[in-house]
Order: structure tokens, then sequence, then C-alpha cells
């Protein structure tokens, strides 16, 4: 590619390229016909998740190949040296094409890891590693989060003992999605227990295929799997695969969760606006109270895609988003609590006992995977934090 | 089925460098004139602002004439650069009649199509020499019904007889733009009213910044603005116009009262530290955070669509009312709870702007009015 092409003229590149190798969504079905799956989690058994990322992988590849990805990477690793929103550019067409649906594992792979990877990454591991994460050949999970290192992420109890050229890790993650089809786990670890707490730790990657590696399917309160934990036992590093240095694995760390905030501001819409639909298609009139909600309702969809605009916006002008990008995640998952309540006024019972009919027990998913996005990815507690100490410059709490 | 995904160039959501350059010049300008002193102090003028003040906004940095075409007397600009203008007017709680005359006034002028009466009234508006007003567009009904106002050709003309309440500045303003019944239905009408054929009653308001009173009509001569056939769609569109800039206007005010929050919880210490570093109050000012960018969201969306004449006016200025006004009432409720005792004294300007989030919230119809007018716009059966 010569030279950055302007946003109108990439998008109908764009969409010019898309035609080819994809359909276009069908127009919304028939209201009360197709799936009517409103799940907030993929739950799915290991069998399904395999197939469903082989197809992912299929179409990851077939853009990755034909130059319709990695936008913002270095030709010498495939991408095409474009400014990072023409990610969102390409994302607002592909969205009107009949492409497999990326599971949680994809973005983590290709927007959290392998940026990592690229910031602080040996130029052996960029060089190895970057381009069959990009092209999402090996998948990468992360396995941060413990049982007692929740939103404290820094208090991690996993070990990482040096061990001639190598470490030995042991410890016990949790909640980690994708981790049963990933090749490489970025595991948050504790390296010198003797210093203050976000000293002392190191990153490192971990083939997840690599013996005493084992992968357990948590079984979530929706009733289905959708991460996993995933034990270390004694499981053997080369230092090769040590990301970043010894003692900075907070900072890898940090930077591979702030990317994780800016990645949220869909969240919820898609179950949002079929809760809409849900009341424009119910067989009776709505009530006063139900009028006002679904209007409300409706207001957020709009206000939070123009969140999503003003943070688009603001990249194109060459500017740095500021408090939009950060609010995102906290309005999007009061819009999935307020989808949660309008339903619930519009199906009454039949939301909790299933009758058969089309559209009503199926959104018992949405209203019990809901929360979980309060609490992944930063609760709502640790969003609000952030936004006060971060955005509003208040005092952070004294040190004990 | 539902239009929910926002129509419009993203681009247009971004501030251009002019309209920041307006945006300081305007900061700095309302810091050095409008402090708390002067807010405080209700001027000793007739009109309740500082007349001065007003002729310096015109002539010194324009901000009448923003949204005025150049053949009747403004700069051109478009209503982006008026919405700006109107957001750091209500960040600083300014007291002059702006909503009124640039808003409400000079738009209804300009969709009347009416050249005669742009040509006559447009340039004064823009240079500040005249103050303007609507009344009689029934603002808080979508089904105005029939005015309180009526109008009858007398023999030199018509003349206004009924009466209209709530009107913006109703004693004061030079000129009234009414809605008026006319046999061949509601139109509008230019009234400039003098004391004998019409008795303007101020009204004791909550929100003495913005004042407002009952204007009568006992034969007052007027002209008619505008055709009898669109006269109902400009008075619609004038109100969604100021719909929109009402938002602009509460999303400056929902920002100061954020800004001052913060800066006085960084400062103010309780149990030996700063009380902004305990978690309740951060976790509050967060929420008032998130409610500030849905706000103004919701306004740029609005301003843009007034801005560009989209079709999609309706709906963005019914959702930025709900928004907006939503913003502004948490975030003035935030700005006295957080201060605590002192946020509580007649001194402190905070209850000013509480009176002014609450008064502006039923400005332009109720929260429900406009969620329930929002879903039949959106094609929804009423409930």
């Amino acid at each position: 590619m010569s030279g950055i092409p302007e946003p109108e003229e990439f998008r109908a590149a764009a969409r010019r390229w898309l035609t080819g190798v994809a359909r276009p969504r069908a127009a919304d079905g028939e209201w009360g016909s197709g799936s009517d799956s409103v799940a907030v989690f993929d739950n799915w058994t290991e069998e399904q998740e395999r197939e469903h990322t082989a197809r992912v992988q299929e179409w990851e590849r077939t853009r990755y190949d034909q130059g319709w990805s990695a936008f913002n990477w270095q030709q010498e690793y495939g991408g095409q040296g474009l400014p990072a929103y023409y990610e969102q550019l390409y994302r607002a067409e592909e969205a009107a094409f009949d492409v497999p649906h990326r599971p949680e594992i994809f973005p983590v792979t290709q927007a959290l890891v392998a940026p990592a990877i690229g910031l602080w990454g040996t130029e052996e591991q960029k060089n190895r590693r970057l381009v069959p994460l990009l092209r999402t050949d090996e998948l990468a999970c992360q396995l941060f989060s413990e049982t007692e290192a929740g939103s404290d992420l820094a208090a991690v109890r996993t070990r990482a003992v040096r061990d001639g050229d190598g470490w030995v890790l042991t410890g016990h993650k949790v909640w980690t999605s994708g981790a049963r089809v990933a090749t490489w786990g970025v595991a948050v670890c504790r390296t010198d227990p003797d210093v203050r707490k976000h000293a002392g730790i190191t990153v490192f990657l971990v083939r997840m295929d690599a013996p005493g590696v084992t992968v357990r399917p948590i079984r979530q309160m929706t009733g289905g799997t959708s991460f996993n934990e995933v034990y270390l036992d004694g499981v053997r590093v080369p230092d090769t695969d040590r990301l970043g240095p010894v003692g900075e694995g907070w900072r890898v760390t940090l930077s591979v969760l702030a990317a994780e905030r800016l990645d949220s501001g869909g969240l919820g819409l898609d179950n949002a606006d079929r809760a809409l639909d849900l009341a424009a298609n119910l067989p009776r009139p709505l009530t006063g109270a139900e009028h006002q909600r679904a209007a409300d309702l409706h207001i957020r969809t709009l206000v939070q895609r123009l969140m999503g605009l003003r943070v688009t916006a603001a990249l194109v002008a060459g500017r740095e988003p500021g408090a939009e990008a950060s609010v995102g995640k906290l309005y999007a998952t009061e819009t999935m609590r307020r989808t949660s309540d309008l339903v619930s006024e519009l199906l009454g019972p039949s939301l909790v006992a299933d009758t058969g009919e089309w559209g009503t027990y199926a959104w018992t998913e949405h209203l019990l995977g809901a929360p979980g996005y309060s609490i992944a990815g930063g609760t709502d507690e640790i969003q609000r934090t952030i936004l006060a100490e971060r955005v509003l410059g208040l005092p952070k709490e004294p040190v004990r | 089925m539902h239009r929910r995904h926002p129509e419009l160039d993203p681009q247009l959501l971004s501030e251009t460098d002019e309209q920041r350059q307006l945006r300081t010049v305007l900061r700095d300008f309302y810091a050095e004139t409008s402090g708390v002193e002067e807010l405080r102090e209700q001027p000793a003028t007739p009109r309740g602002y500082d007349e001065a003040l007003w002729a310096r906004l015109a002539r010194e940095i324009g901000v009448h004439g923003l949204a005025v075409p150049e053949e009747y007397g403004g700069s051109g600009f478009t209503f982006a650069e008026l919405a700006v203008a109107l957001e750091e007017s209500g960040r600083a709680l300014y007291r002059g009649p702006l909503l009124p005359t640039v808003a409400l006034a000079a738009h209804a002028l300009l969709l009347s199509g009416d050249r005669t009466a742009c040509e006559r009234y447009l340039p004064r508006i823009a240079d500040g020499t005249l103050t303007a007003t609507v009344a009689g567009f029934e603002a808080g009904r979508f089904d105005a019904g029939e005015p309180g106002v009526a109008a009858e050709r007398g023999s030199g003309g018509w003349v206004l007889r009924g009466h209209a309440d709530f009107v913006l500045d109703g004693a004061g303003a030079d000129l009234v733009l009414v809605r008026a019944g006319t046999p061949a239905g509601p139109r509008l009408f230019a009234c400039e009213p003098a004391p004998g054929s019409c008795r303007r009653a101020p009204r004791r308001v909550l929100d003495e910044t913005r004042r407002q009173a009952l204007v009568e009509f006992r034969g007052a001569p007027a002209t008619a603005v505008g055709t009898a056939d669109g006269a109902e769609d400009v008075v619609a569109a004038t109100l969604d116009i100021g719909r929109a800039a009402l938002a602009a206007e509460q999303v400056g005010g929902s920002g100061h009262a954020l800004d001052a929050t913060v800066a006085f919880v960084a400062q103010r210490h309780q149990f030996g530290r700063p009380i902004g570093s305990f978690q309740a109050i951060k976790h509050r000012l967060a929420d008032v955070l998130v409610a500030l960018e849905a706000a103004r969201s919701a306004s740029v969306y609005a301003t843009v669509c007034a801005a560009v004449a989209s079709p999609h006016l309706p709906t963005a200025a019914c959702a930025a009312a709900v928004v907006c006004s939503d913003t502004f009432r948490l975030a003035t409720a935030e700005y006295v709870q957080l201060h605590g005792g002192i946020g509580f004294t007649w001194e402190h300007p905070a209850h000013l702007y509480v009176r002014r989030a609450r008064a502006a919230e039923v400005l332009f119809g109720t929260a429900d009015q406009h969620r329930a007018r929002l879903l039949g716009l959106v094609g929804h059966p009423a409930a």
C-alpha cells in the first residue's frame, strides 16, 4: 500500500473486498423466527469451541493473507502500517457482512497479547511470535486472575523460580477464556516474594501444551462454561519465553489491561436492540411505565453508539480520546442491566418458566450472563476508581 | 425497523480548531466578568442582567450572530458554533437572554422563511441591540392544541388578544414572536410589546438567572411572520432547536458542577485526609463523569442535527433533553451533597445551579413527554 488512504477511500475498498469474500449479513429475519439466543457469554462444549474457533481462524487467515487485518502493524509483521483507528473503520464495514462471530480469545490474541509482545518482546520474540498470533495460527489466553488476586491483581501468588536457563511455574489461575484452544498463555507470576507487591512480578509466555498445565472448565452462574481454571504444576518455561524484564511484569500487565478497557464500547448493544424489538413486537400494548423504560433503553443505545463514534472521531482527528473512551465499559454494563429490567417487565412469567415460546425463556441467558460483565475485565467498582483517579485526578487511597 | 444508529458523519462530532478557540475566549471572558461574586448578586438593572456585558458578548465576541447568516448581519457560522457559546454560557450560568433571543426567536424567524421579518429583526439580534423571545409555543405539549392567543385583523392590521404564560424574558424582551390562532389556523406573529396593549407580569421563579413572565395581549398590534401553512412546523422545529440549545447549556452547567466538586473534595480534609481520597466520594463523582459523557454525546448529536438541518433533529433533540436533564440534575445534586454544609448555604453558588437544573428540565417538556415523543418518532406504537 503506498501512502495512507483517506478514511472514506479505505472504507470503500474494504467494502469492495468484503463483497468478494463474504456474504452480506441477512436482513433481520422475521420476528419470531431464526435464533433467539441472547447469550452474553459463549457457552459451548470443548468440541463446539474447537469447531467454531477453527472457523474463525480460517476467516482471520483470509483477512491477514489478503492484507485486510493487522492494520496498524509494520509491514515486516504482515501489517499495513496504518493508524490504529483504521481497525475501527474496517469493523464498521465488516459489521454489514456475515462473518463468523469472534469469541473473546481472538481480540485477546490480536489486540492485547500481540501488542504487548510488540512493546515488551525481544527481537527474537517479535520475529517468531507476532505473525502466528496476528494470523491467529496460534491463539493466546490471559493467565492473570487468581482466587486471591482478582481486582488486586498484583497480589498474584503463582511462583516462577529460576532453574538453569529457564523457570519453573507453580500456581493456579482462574477466569481464563479460551484456555482450551490457546497455544500460549500469558502468565503473571511472582518471581520475588521479598519486595513490595508491585515489584517482583514477571510475565511469561507459557505453552498451554507443556507438561504440568491442566485446564478445567469453570461452570458459571448461567449454567454454561465460558471460562477455565488453569493449574500450573511445575511447568518449565525457557527464559527466552519471558516477556519483559524480570521484576517489571506489573508494567507489562498494565499495558495489557489498558488495551482491554478501550475494547468494550459495543458491549450489550445487540441485546438492547433485541429487547426493543421485543417491546415493539409484544402482542399487547405497552403500559405507560414500560413505554418509558423502552424509550430510556432506546436513548441509551443511541448514546452508547455516539460515545463510540466520538472516540473514533477523536482518533481520526489525530487526538487522544478523552474521558469518552474510559466511561464506555461502565455505561455498557448499565445498558445490560436496563435490558434485563425491561425484558423482565415485558415478559413477566414467561421469562422465568419455559413455555417453549420463541424469544422468551431464552432471555434468561442475558439475565444471568449480564452480571459477569460488571466483574470481568475490571469490576464496575475498579472502573469507577480508575475514572476518579486517572481522569478526574482525585487523590489515591492513603497507603496503609 | 427502529433507528437506533446515529446517522451522521462522525467527523462532525469532533470539535474544530475554530470552535476550540471560541470556547477558550468565552471561558476567559466569563471567568473575568461573571465570577462567583457576580453570580450571587442580583444585578440591580431592571432586566436582571448586565446590559453592558450583553453588548460586549455581541460586539466583541460576536456570540449573537454566530448562527445568523451574513445576509442578515450575522457571521454565518452554524448552530455548532452557537452551541459552544451556549455551553460556556451555561457553565458560567450567564443571565442574559441568549436562549430566547438567539436560539428560539432568531431560529423561528429563519425557519419561517419570511425575508422581510428576517431583514427587520435579525441584524439587530446579531448586533445585540434587540432582545427577543417566543410565546404561546406550548413547549410542554406536543399536540400544541388551540393557541391561548388569538389574532384578529383590525383596521390597521393584525392585533393579538389572549395570554401566554411561562414566556422566557417575557417581561423585558423587545420582540415577542407569538403563536396565535387565526381563522386559517395557528400562525406566527411578531409583536413589539407596548405598555398600553400588552401587560407583562413577571412570575416569581425558581431560577432567577432565567426570568419568565405571563404576557397578556390586549389588542396588541402585530405583524404576521411567514405563512399559515408551515407555521406549526416552524414552531415544532424552533422548539427542537431550543432543546438542542438547552442541552448544550446543561452540559456546560454539569461540567461546572463536576469540576467545582472535584476541586473541592481534593482540598477539603476530614479524618486527616482529603475527602476525595475516600472511595465513597470517588465513585459518586465517577458516576457523574459517566453521566456527563453521555450528556455530551447526546448534546453534540442534537447540535450536529440542528447545524445540518437533519431530519433526525426531533429524535436527537428528545434524546438530548432526557439525557442532559438527567445529568444536570445528578451533577448539581452531587455539587451540593459533596460540598457538605457549605454547599447548602445561600452564599455558595451550588444552589443557583440546582435551581437552573430543575428549571431547565421542564422548560421544553418533561422527560416523560420527551420519551413518549421519541418512541412515536421511531415508529413505536403509543402506550
